[in-house]
């Protein structure tokens, strides 16, 4: 079981049993979505998530509070960044189903330690 | 171009691992269609293609002309296209900042300097056409509230400084603003939204769209299409393809997926083809140009090429192997880069040249800073230091600077006729920042061919497609063989300008 959440989480496996382990890549999902897939999925389970979806539970400004950086560094802020605000959708960097890169990534070498892909 | 360089150069690019990023994208297949029994899923007065400088400005335009029901579609999940993340860089003559620094400049200048980068198979009506109205296009940018840095650069090719550059240092300074005022102005912007092809009349005209919604980039997911009229027309501001690495191979073998691109992923030609496909004119496709300040230490545009953008004109450019320069610094974008594609070590395989400037001149640009922070520049405190990092010669270095600088206080590069008015008094001294070179495919030269009017022209009868408007990178054959940079978004901002007022007046 470890073994399948550890390849989950390289993304070497994405499909079969995936829906299962969804939420397991973050604890916290766990907790508080269990099995319903519904809570993410509101344009049916075949779909991707809305970009709304997580905003139920998540609010962009209080995320780029959190991840605010320096005044010097500020627009490296993933929540707040300069090249789109704070309207990048978070499935651009965050995947529940399969591990992601920040999207900074294709351009820069920032480093986002606590980045839970 | 011989076979032999083509390989040649092919062998030295995909010698360079560390520049890939490019992902390989097969976009999915675009078709147009009669609209004889089509059902209308909605009916707006402009349909825009693509959120760039080009869709945006368009928007404004439009909505400023008394357009009610502008509409925007972005098939990425953000807006900005590539205009989001190049280097905010806009050339434009007779601007305040020119007359506050004393520089002597007109239409006709900007205008001979880009035909003479064009290589003789420039546009040089659009190029006009784009000159004369920069100015007006700068202007939408400080009303939307860009900000510039305090000072113009002399970018490559350019015989004098014209270029403003936004504060933060990309493009972002300005879609951003745009985007906001689009909306301020009541025009609608839809984020995942794919043009899969144009609903077209009984005579050949351009009648409205078929969109998918909810489209998610590069996964399996089939979103709604559906249908659109657009009572005035269609814009097509959708861009380069330098991300499409199938289409790029066809015009040029050695744009391998090896080779780095600074482009968002979403530049993938689709529009392009789909007008082609209707009948538009293909021009200079095989015209892509590639940037000569980027870094193979980083993926895209990154930090370094603004930096080196900046440095470039009180700047070497070294080749490893010889201690040597090896071009005219602020040549264009394609001289430059093919002197640094032949810059290798014995054996053929790729090494990166330098470029050294002192840390008193480089340390004026903010991405300075950032690029030594991030472990993309490097700073040393004296010859022997740097020479021992890179293993470039250090007597043939030592040598080279002593000579650059003589230039320096000449006013004339005897070595490679660079421009010195501004390396005028920056000499190359200790300490010094240092970058490493190696050109990424930036810019499609190619597209659709226009008129001024920013109509699309019909391969067959030469006129116009009727209700069809294409503006931005998207379009071809305006630049010629070689774009100059920061050329780019005064041309996408007063071709959308343009086709907005064409529409309007149609």
């Amino acid at each position: 079981m470890k073994t399948l959440k550890m390849m989950l989480a390289m993304g070497l496996l994405c499909l079969s049993s995936a829906a299962v382990q969804a939420v397991e890549i973050r604890d916290h999902h766990q907790e508080v979505i269990g099995k319903d897939c519904k809570t993410c999925h509101d344009n049916g389970i075949k779909q991707f998530p809305s970009d709304q979806a997580c905003q139920q539970c998540h609010d962009v400004d209080e995320l780029a509070e959190t991840t605010a950086r320096s005044e010097e560094d500020k627009w490296q802020n993933p929540h707040n960044n300069l090249h789109y605000g704070k309207e990048l959708p978070c499935q651009e960097c965050h995947g529940e189903h399969k591990a992601k890169e920040p999207i900074c990534s294709n351009c820069h070498t920032f480093k986002y330690d606590k980045h839970k892909k | 171009m011989s076979n032999v360089d083509l390989l040649g150069r092919r062998k030295f690019i995909a010698g360079l691992g560390a520049a890939a990023g490019a992902a390989m994208v097969a976009p999915a297949m675009a078709v147009s269609e009669k609209t004889d029994g089509v059902k209308w899923d909605k009916e707006v007065e402009i349909v825009i293609i693509g959120s760039g400088f080009a869709g945006l400005a368009a928007g404004i335009e439009a909505t400023k002309l008394g357009a009610k029901d502008v509409h925007i579609f972005e098939k990425m999940s953000y807006f900005g296209g590539n205009s989001a993340i190049n280097g905010g860089l806009f050339a434009a003559p007779g601007t305040p900042m020119q007359s506050k620094e004393g520089v002597k400049d007109s239409v006709d200048r900007m205008v001979a300097d880009q035909m003479a980068a064009g290589r003789g198979i420039a546009d040089e009506a659009l190029l006009r056409h784009v000159a004369e109205h920069a100015m007006e296009a700068l202007q939408m940018t400080f009303d939307a509230g860009s900000e510039y840095h305090p000072y113009l650069q002399q970018l490559g090719g350019h015989s004098v400084a014209r270029t403003y550059q936004t504060t933060v240092s990309c493009g972002a300074g300005i879609t951003q603003p745009l985007l906001h005022k689009c909306r301020d102005l009541g025009v609608h912007t839809h984020n995942r939204s794919k043009f899969e092809g144009f609903l077209i009349g009984g005579n050949g005209e351009v009648l409205g769209v078929k969109m998918r919604d909810n489209y998610h980039f590069d996964e399996e997911q089939p979103g709604k299409v559906i249908n659109i009229r657009a009572k005035r027309g269609v814009i097509m501001a959708t861009g380069g393809f330098a991300q499409n690495v199938n289409l790029r191979m066809a015009q040029d073998p050695t744009l391998t997926s090896e080779v780095g691109c600074t482009n968002a992923p979403g530049a993938t030609g689709e529009g392009m083809y789909e007008m082609f496909r209707l009948g538009a004119v293909p021009v200079h496709l095989a015209h892509i140009q590639s940037g000569p300040w980027a870094s193979p230490d980083e993926g895209g545009f990154g930090y370094v090429s603004n930096y080196s953008i900046y440095n470039f004109p009180h700047s070497i450019a070294i080749n490893r192997l010889t201690g040597k320069r090896f071009m005219n610094e602020i040549a264009d974008r394609k001289t430059r880069a093919d002197a640094e594609l032949a810059c290798r070590d014995e054996k053929g395989n790729a090494l990166p040249p330098i470029l050294i400037t002192s840390y008193k001149d480089s340390k004026k640009h903010p991405n300075t800073k950032k690029v030594i922070k991030y472990n993309v520049g490097w700073k040393f405190d004296s010859i022997e230091e740097l020479a021992s990092h890179f293993n470039v010669p250090t007597k043939a270095l030592k040598t080279q600077i002593e000579e650059y600088n003589q230039y320096v206080k000449s006013g004339e590069d005897t070595q490679f006729g660079k421009n010195m008015t501004k390396a005028k008094d920056k000499y190359i001294e200790a300490p010094f920042t240092v970058v490493r070179l190696w050109p990424k495919v930036h810019y499609c030269q190619g597209g659709v061919q226009i008129t001024t009017k920013a109509e699309v022209k019909d391969s067959f009868t030469g006129n116009p497609i009727a209700g069809l408007y294409a503006a931005g990178e998207v379009c071809g054959g305006i630049h010629g063989v070689s774009r100059l940079g920061s050329c780019s978004i005064p041309e996408c901002m007063v071709m959308g300008m343009t086709a907005a007022r064409s529409m309007m007046k149609a």
